[in-house]
């Protein structure tokens, strides 16, 4: 590990005066990674994420990035939000421009870019993403699938180090999720830290590298997803089931562990038998 | 209205400069007033279809459909119009004279023609480049930004707006009168607080991004051809010359 690229600690976060959304939340976010916080709803995902951004401020404690405590000044924040980039769960949150060429346009322009620097991101990005060939379609034309892909390339064409992700996947069919997942697993393989929320712990389980439960607000615990989503107490108390590749390790009479270990034990029992 | 905007978007002039659009327009706007009615008014009408089906390969079916309302308006205005009423006698009098026939035909004409004009316009260019023209034209960025933000959210509005109504309908909310009523009022009411809700978020996402006061993104600039320009003005002078030869 490089270090922590984002780190918060004990931050509490108060909405409208009564809602105790985050109550002392701890969390770090180790460089080039690929954690998963989860949690069933209502638990604070959505409120950390936008805490891990500078969109809002916590009550109490503090949050570091790269190290450095941040700050909310209107410069720290532009920076801030250059290296951390955020994908909200609804995509028509984010898109606001009438083609998809121009809406992606809109970041790298707000980071002073030239013209043909912008022209090249944006192509670049729509590339990454795996959607070149709707750079000129409306943004009211577009499948859901579509548009979460044009919001992840909003963000990408920013070039962030870290990229937030509520719930990736909520409400895409298989091949959208497919494709969603091809992208970021291109761009987690050339260094970019990924943060994404989601309840779905098989997802979970089976992609990231590491895992953070959270409930009513606190991160009960962060670790690798083999020895953390073991922990039937600790599930229990998030409100989360056990990871179906347990369920099936454990019929197979196969001793646990991470997805690879587990899915190489059943095929070596297969071509043993 | 949505059809309206598929059509903006995918036919065939959509990435000519809007200018190019506009200064036809524009031109056969002033020819349709400038020149007597009965003389003009067709030219321009045909002028103005003919660009948007044959030019654009809009269907002719778009083209009415956008034309139907206006014409059903200016049909129900011609007997106000065509009939005058008369006081001086004895007795109201209702009366049909040549005179009036002839205003209610020239002005019918002429506003066909300049809603076909209008029709051209929108089925040919998504409202986003129009904005732009308007922009580059001297109209306030802020108002500019104010209707393109408002154009976008629209359609995400009219969304929610047909979910909810179908939900409704679910659960039988529009079974009666009685329930018809009080469904739309929830649904009103709920679009208005989500559209709030949306605007907050909204906020959120662009900062993300961030958005710190201006809404700028790279357009296209589609290239201003002095070609087609000339062509523009061309068509709008042949249609004059129609109009002036005849009798
Ligand atoms: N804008 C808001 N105003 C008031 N309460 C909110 C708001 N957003 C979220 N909450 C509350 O804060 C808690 C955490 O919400 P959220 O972070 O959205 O959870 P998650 O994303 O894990 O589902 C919930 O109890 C939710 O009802
Ligand atoms: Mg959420």
């Amino acid at each position: 590990m490089t270090g922590a690229i984002l780190a918060v600690d004990g931050i509490e976060h108060t909405y409208a005066g009564e809602v105790l959304a985050l109550d002392g939340l701890s969390l770090t976010v180790p460089r080039g990674c690929r954690l998963a916080v989860l949690g069933s709803n209502g638990c604070g995902k959505t409120t950390l994420f936008l805490h891990l951004n500078g969109s809002l401020r916590p009550g109490r404690g503090r949050i570091e990035l790269g190290g450095e405590p941040v700050s909310y000044g209107r410069a720290a924040l532009m920076g801030w939000r250059s290296r951390v980039g955020l994908v909200l769960q609804d995509p028509d949150d984010q898109l606001f421009a009438a083609t998809v060429a121009e809406d992606v346009s809109f970041g790298p322009l707000n980071l002073g870019l030239s013209g043909p620097e912008v022209r090249r991101r944006v192509a670049e990005a729509l590339a990454a993403v795996g959607i070149a060939d709707l750079a000129e379609r409306s943004t009211h034309m577009l499948s859901y699938g579509q548009k979460r892909r044009v919001t992840l390339a909003g963000v990408l064409a920013m070039r962030p180090e870290v990229i937030l992700l509520d719930e990736p996947t909520a409400g895409l069919d298989a091949r959208g999720a497919e494709l969603l997942l091809a992208a970021l697993e291109r761009l987690n393989a050339g260094g970019t830290t990924l943060v994404f929320s989601t309840h779905d712990i098989d997802f979970a389980y089976g992609w990231a590298d590491r895992v953070a439960v959270l409930a009513g607000g606190r991160c009960l615990r962060e670790g690798a997803p083999a020895t953390v989503l073991a922990d039937a107490g600790l599930l229990a108390e998030a409100g989360l089931r056990r990871p179906l590749l347990l369920d099936i390790a454990e019929a197979a009479g196969v001793p646990p562990g991470g997805r690879d270990e587990i899915l190489a034990r059943l095929a070596e029992r297969k071509t043993g038998s | 209205m949505l059809a309206t905007d598929r059509h903006a978007w995918t036919n065939r002039w959509r990435f000519i400069h809007p200018g190019e659009k506009a200064l036809f327009v524009a031109g056969l706007l002033a020819a349709d007033f400038a020149l007597p009615a009965l003389a003009v008014a067709p030219q321009v009408f045909w002028a103005a279809y003919l660009a948007t089906v044959t030019g654009a390969r809009v269907p002719g079916r778009a083209f009415w459909g956008v034309m139907a309302v206006p014409m059903l308006f200016l049909l129900a205005g011609i007997p106000a119009l065509a009939l005058s009423l008369n006081l001086d006698g004895a007795g109201p009098l209702l009366s049909l004279s040549p005179e009036g026939l002839a205003l209610a035909a020239a002005v019918s004409l002429r506003s066909l023609a300049a809603v076909a004009c209008l029709a051209f316009l929108i089925l040919t260019t998504p409202v986003p480049d129009l904005l732009a023209l308007a922009r580059r034209l001297g109209l306030p960025p802020a108002l500019v930004e104010l209707a393109y933000l408002m154009h976008r959210l629209v359609f995400v509005v009219l969304e929610r707006a047909s979910a909810a109504r179908q939900a409704q309908e679910a659960r039988l909310g529009y079974r009666t009168f009685g329930t018809s009523i009080r469904s739309l009022g929830l649904l009103g009411g709920g679009l208005f607080l989500r559209s709030l809700d949306r605007g907050r978020r909204l906020d959120l996402g662009l900062a993300a991004r961030g958005y710190h006061g201006e809404l700028r993104v790279l357009g296209r600039e589609p290239e201003l051809s002095v070609k087609r320009l000339a062509l523009a003005v061309l068509a709008v002078l042949v249609v004059v010359a129609l109009a002036l030869v005849q009798p």
